[in-house]
């Protein structure tokens, strides 16, 4: 999926007590179907303010975004849902899985809302658990993982709909370098076989070795 | 699966905070269960009885002044040629002596009444004294001393056939003869079988009945409009023709008020289980606001997260509805002698029995339990379907009330219209504005509560941490922080505090005004009555002459015959009295509402055959001084001059009271309900009373009671009366103290990491459970204040508004100060303990792995 950023800002609430926050300024850029793009930037630089507008999981307060040939400003609320479930997958700094699901329920979450059936969704998330190695952790609750299998539940969670692009903040950040070094692998073991276009954010230097090219970030606009 | 990750899983998790709203919810049900339960066993017996009674009859004629005449009977002769049937009877209440029992008395023409009701009998007594079934036997019955009783009713009085049995019915003291025993079947079943049957000219001759009827029986055909519209012409002035049901439809509405307002009660206990729903629902979104917000990121619309919120209230509300169908059973098994007592003390004769869970019942139950919870859980969860995913996820960002003035705005309005809507008059004889009202004023002070809190931990926090330290601070501080919930837990707690302090006034207030009212009314020194109870004090009657033989006594001063009966007026059951004027003038003060003076006002009734009306009556019809009313006299109709309005607090069905005179002219009715005793100077009164039960017991059965004894009875039955009032209020607070357990569990929960962080930090247990239990004290402290305020605003409305428009009755502004601190050091306390819970949870905080979790 091509994504096309023009002129796009974004600012944080205004209050009675405080003035709004540039978060980003007139940021511009284009990223080709197939992709695998490295944002980085210090912390606050706006990396996941950025992932956030792409992913349409927030509207810009200025500019356009455009997802192939969809302009996602103009979406409607449900419009937006509806692009998200079938078409994106996130993977966060912090894993976000639902404590109260297990692995299975995890990652078979985004297919049920597409209401796939169910001896799909069976299949195809047995599969997605094998891809990232995670098969005999099916029947367990997330609090009886380790971090580095969190975020591999958390990545089979976002490729289990094969969505176009897969949007990942600090995919890494909360891991040790082993584990890390894992997830990383296995981010682009997967993008080579389903060729997703990938936008990840990080300020590891390791970590942005993986892409193709990367994208720098500083208080608010492209840098590089 | 976003239920299930949402709500069935935490459901299950989470116990503590699932059973609490549960609960919360089925106390709630389970009172508006019991009231609905009692009241309609009550209902149900009573008009079971009627229906018992009535037999197979489709129609009957009464008497709207009471007895009417046999010879009527002669008249109806025309419509026996098309097919209707007639039955005379003799339906009235007395009591057996030495026990004071109520029993009916239910006297037929034994032969003839075959066709209208149906008897079974088990056993006759013949001649020799031995039971036989042969039908020769049954002549015996028709002597002039039979009575036929059912045979559960001979059981439990320890009597056999052939066994005399003592009736004082209508002033009439007569042995009589079981000789007759019945299965518990048809009209034996009739007020839980306390009836005695004899023939009709047993009863007439016995019981000076002679010449006259209670009513006559009749079968028409159905489509008889022709016979029905003949009857109507036949019948004189004063005598009216209708169908049995109509005595339990005017009975049922004679309730009304009195259910109304159980239920309004009930209905408190209801709003206090919503705000438990409501702050559960808003609760679990807020924990649970980065889960949603990672779904929705995934591709739950706002619509499955609505649903799922909405879900999430309807489950507890079923749980809730289901258990407390069940408790409510349990409770209305315990209501239903307080609920059966007030019916008897204030309204009918009636019984109840067991309570029946009827269909109709669970249905109600479910509604208002999942209905309610249902409406509580909409806001939050429309609140967490519009929030942008982002907002969600990231962490810091917490939902707080930044700004409280629309909110104090909206709460002005709102006084202001609970004002308007209170001066609203009653519709149907309901109070609706000012349930209205209280409803108004209830929301503006909910909507207040965020400023409060706010306010309260500003004020007690320098307070708090003088004495506790630094633990004072942070406890002060934390009230704010997450001042949604804990505005939420001190509305709730505020609400049931408010409600609690606004009954303690007006029971208080009215019980006051009673207490002054019965000092000022029973004046005399001593009172003669055929029962002791007071509640029995409408069956049992003293003979003409009676009086006359006690005013002979030589340390009588004088004497005030008391008489009264049920009368129809404007199809409503009301109270007809006589009491003597003179005497009442000589030596009372008849507390009045116009004019001042009752002097004026009973002389005034004496010399134009005029009458005083109680207050309810003047409220309930409308009537003032100067005003006639028409009633049904036992000839016909009359019409009486107001020259009074008084104040009376023993009935609210409305009372018409007239000289003795003119009352025995008129209804031919010279006996006496009691006989007022006032003493010579300087005579001993416990003497006095001991000596005129001497001369009188054995004769007339009757008992002399003193003057504080009456009070004191007054009171007593005052105080049963407001005692499921007092039940029900309990029962708003201790789901006001669960709503506070449960957010502070779950603001515990919430703040892992930060009391985990206290913890490391070198915070003691002790020091973090001081913290907790400072923070449910504000709580409670805030709540207390705010709820004697709204409790001042809801009694003004209780007072002035509902009371006056369903009752009648004007009620002096008191305030019971013992009650009223019993009840605030009620609410604090439960409002420390509830923190108690809370505070237990963080001890067993796991520092390491709080600290470790993002």
């Amino acid at each position: 999926m091509r994504v096309s950023l023009q002129d796009v800002s974004h600012d944080y609430g205004v209050t009675e007590s405080s003035a709004a926050v540039h978060v980003l300024d007139r940021v511009s850029l284009e990223i080709a179907s197939g992709d695998f793009v490295v944002l980085m930037g210090a912390s606050g630089s706006g990396k996941s303010t950025l992932l956030n507008l792409i992913g349409a999981v927030d509207r810009p307060t200025g500019g356009r975004i455009l997802l192939g040939d969809l302009e996602t400003s103009s979406l409607s609320e449900t419009e937006l849902t509806r692009l998200r479930r079938h078409s994106i997958g996130f993977i966060f700094q912090f894993f976000n899985l639902i404590p109260t699901l297990s692995v299975f329920e995890n990652v078979a979450f985004p297919l049920s809302l597409a209401s796939v059936p169910r001896r799909e969704i069976d299949e195809r998330v047995t599969t997605t658990l094998q891809e990232v190695g995670l098969e005999h952790r099916r029947g367990h609750y997330p609090n009886e993982l380790s971090g580095g299998e969190m975020q591999r539940v958390a990545i089979a969670r976002a490729i289990v709909h094969r969505p176009a692009l897969i949007l990942a903040d600090e995919p890494t950040g909360n891991l040790d370098s082993k584990s890390g070094l894992g997830v990383l692998d296995l981010i682009r073991k997967l993008h080579e076989t389903h060729r997703s276009t990938i936008v990840m954010a990080t300020h590891s230097d390791r970590a942005a070795a993986y892409g193709h090219y990367i994208i720098q970030i500083a208080d608010g606009r492209v840098a590089r | 699966m976003i239920t299930r990750a949402l709500v069935l899983r935490p459901l299950v998790h989470e116990k503590l905070r699932t059973v609490l709203t549960v609960l919360g919810i089925a106390v709630g049900v389970a009172v508006v269960v019991a009231i609905q339960l009692a009241n309609s066993s009550a209902l149900r017996a009573f008009s079971e009885s009627v229906d018992a009674v009535a037999g197979r009859a489709n129609y009957q004629i009464v008497g709207e002044a009471g007895e009417i005449s046999e010879s009527l009977l002669l008249e109806l002769q025309p419509l026996w040629s098309r097919g209707a049937r007639f039955a005379p009877v003799i339906d009235v209440e007395g009591i057996i002596e030495p026990s004071g029992m109520p029993i009916r008395l239910l006297g037929v023409d034994l032969l003839s009444d075959l066709h209208f009701r149906e008897y079974r009998y088990a056993t006759v007594l013949t001649g020799s004294g031995t039971a036989q079934s042969a039908a020769s036997q049954y002549l015996e019955l028709f002597r002039e001393d039979s009575v036929i009783l059912p045979a559960p009713f001979a059981r439990e009085q320890n009597v056999a056939i052939g066994d005399a049995i003592a009736l004082n019915i209508l002033g009439n003291r007569r042995r009589m003869v079981v000789r007759g025993i019945l299965q518990a079947h048809g009209p034996a079943t009739a007020f839980n079988g306390s009836i005695a049957i004899c023939d009709i000219a047993t009863a007439q001759k016995n019981f000076s009945m002679l010449g006259q009827l209670s009513r006559i029986d009749l079968m028409l055909a159905d489509d008889d409009t022709a016979a029905v519209a003949q009857l109507d012409r036949m019948l004189p002035p004063g005598v009216r023709l209708e169908r049995p049901s109509r005595r339990n439809e005017r009975v049922e509405r004679m309730l009304r008020a009195f259910r109304v307002n159980l239920f309004a009660l009930a209905g408190v206990a209801l709003l206090v289980g919503m705000f438990l729903v409501y702050n559960t629902v808003l609760i679990s979104i807020l924990r649970r606001r980065r889960d949603v917000g990672i779904l929705k990121t995934l591709g739950a619309s706002p619509r499955q997260i609505f649903a799922t919120f909405v879900a999430e209230g309807f489950l507890f509300g079923l749980l809730g509805s289901l258990l407390g169908i069940a408790l409510g059973n349990l409770l209305a098994t315990s209501i239903l002698g307080m609920v059966g007592r007030t019916i008897n003390a204030l309204y009918v004769t009636s019984e109840p029995q067991a309570v029946t869970l009827t269909p109709g019942v669970i249905a109600l139950g479910i509604a208002v339990g999942t209905v309610l919870s249902v409406l509580s859980a909409i806001q939050p969860a429309a609140e967490a379907a519009q929030i942008r995913p982002a907002s969600m996820i990231s962490a810091g960002l917490q939902q707080k009330i930044t700004n409280t003035r629309p909110l104090v705005i909206a709460a002005a309005v709102l006084f202001a219209a609970g004002f308007a809507v209170s001066r609203i008059g009653p519709v149907g004889g309901i109070a609706v504005g000012g349930y209205v009202a209280v409803l108004f004023v209830v929301a503006a002070f909910s909507l207040l509560a965020p400023s409060i809190v706010r306010i309260t931990a500003r004020v007690a926090g320098p307070a708090a941490s003088r004495v506790f330290g630094v633990v004072g601070r942070l406890a002060a501080a934390s009230l704010p922080a997450s001042l949604r919930r804990t505005a939420i837990a001190s509305a709730a707690l505020s609400l049931a505090t408010g409600m609690m302090v606004a009954v303690a006034l007006m029971v208080g207030s009215f019980r006051e005004t009673v207490r002054i009212w019965v000092d000022q009314t029973v004046s005399s020194d001593l009172w003669l009555r055929p029962a002791r109870n007071l509640s029995n004090s409408q069956t049992a009657l003293f003979p003409p002459g009676f009086g006359e033989e006690v005013a002979k006594v030589p340390f009588v001063e004088a004497i005030e015959r008391i008489r009264g009966r049920d009368v129809l007026y404007e199809d409503t059951m009301i109270w007809v009295g006589s009491g003597e004027f003179g005497v009442a003038n000589r030596f009372g003060d008849l507390p009045m509402v116009k004019p001042r003076a009752s002097r004026d006002a009973l002389a005034a009734a004496a010399a134009r055959d005029g009458v005083v009306v109680s207050e309810s009556f003047s409220v309930r019809f409308d009537k003032d001084v100067g005003d006639t009313v028409q009633l049904p006299v036992a000839a016909g109709v009359a019409r009486f001059p107001i020259t009074g309005i008084y104040r009376d607090y023993s009935n609210d069905r409305g009372v018409v009271v007239m000289d003795r005179p003119l009352f025995v002219r008129l209804f031919r009715d010279d006996r006496s309900n009691t006989v007022v005793v006032f003493l010579k100077k300087g005579v001993d009164r416990e003497q006095a009373r001991q000596q005129l039960e001497r001369m009188f017991g054995p004769k007339y059965g009757a008992f002399a009671i003193s003057n504080a004894a009456i009070r004191r009875e007054v009171m007593t039955i005052f105080d049963q009366t407001f005692m499921i009032t007092y039940a029900l209020l309990g029962v708003a607070i201790a789901v006001a103290a669960l709503g506070i357990v449960n957010t502070l569990a779950a603001l515990i929960l919430e703040r892992t990491r930060e009391l985990a962080l206290l913890r490391v930090t070198g915070m003691s247990l002790r020091q973090l459970r001081t913290m907790i239990v400072l923070e449910s004290s504000l709580i409670g402290l805030a709540s207390t204040v705010v709820g004697v305020v709204m409790g001042y605003a809801l009694s003004w409305i209780l007072i002035y508004v509902i009371n006056k428009q369903s009752f009648g009755w004007t009620i002096e502004f008191y305030t019971p100060v013992a009650l009223i601190a019993a009840s605030l050091a009620v609410t604090f306390l439960a409002s420390v303990v509830a923190g108690v819970v809370p505070a237990q949870l963080a001890a067993r905080l796991n520092v390491a792995a709080a600290l470790k979790s993002e």
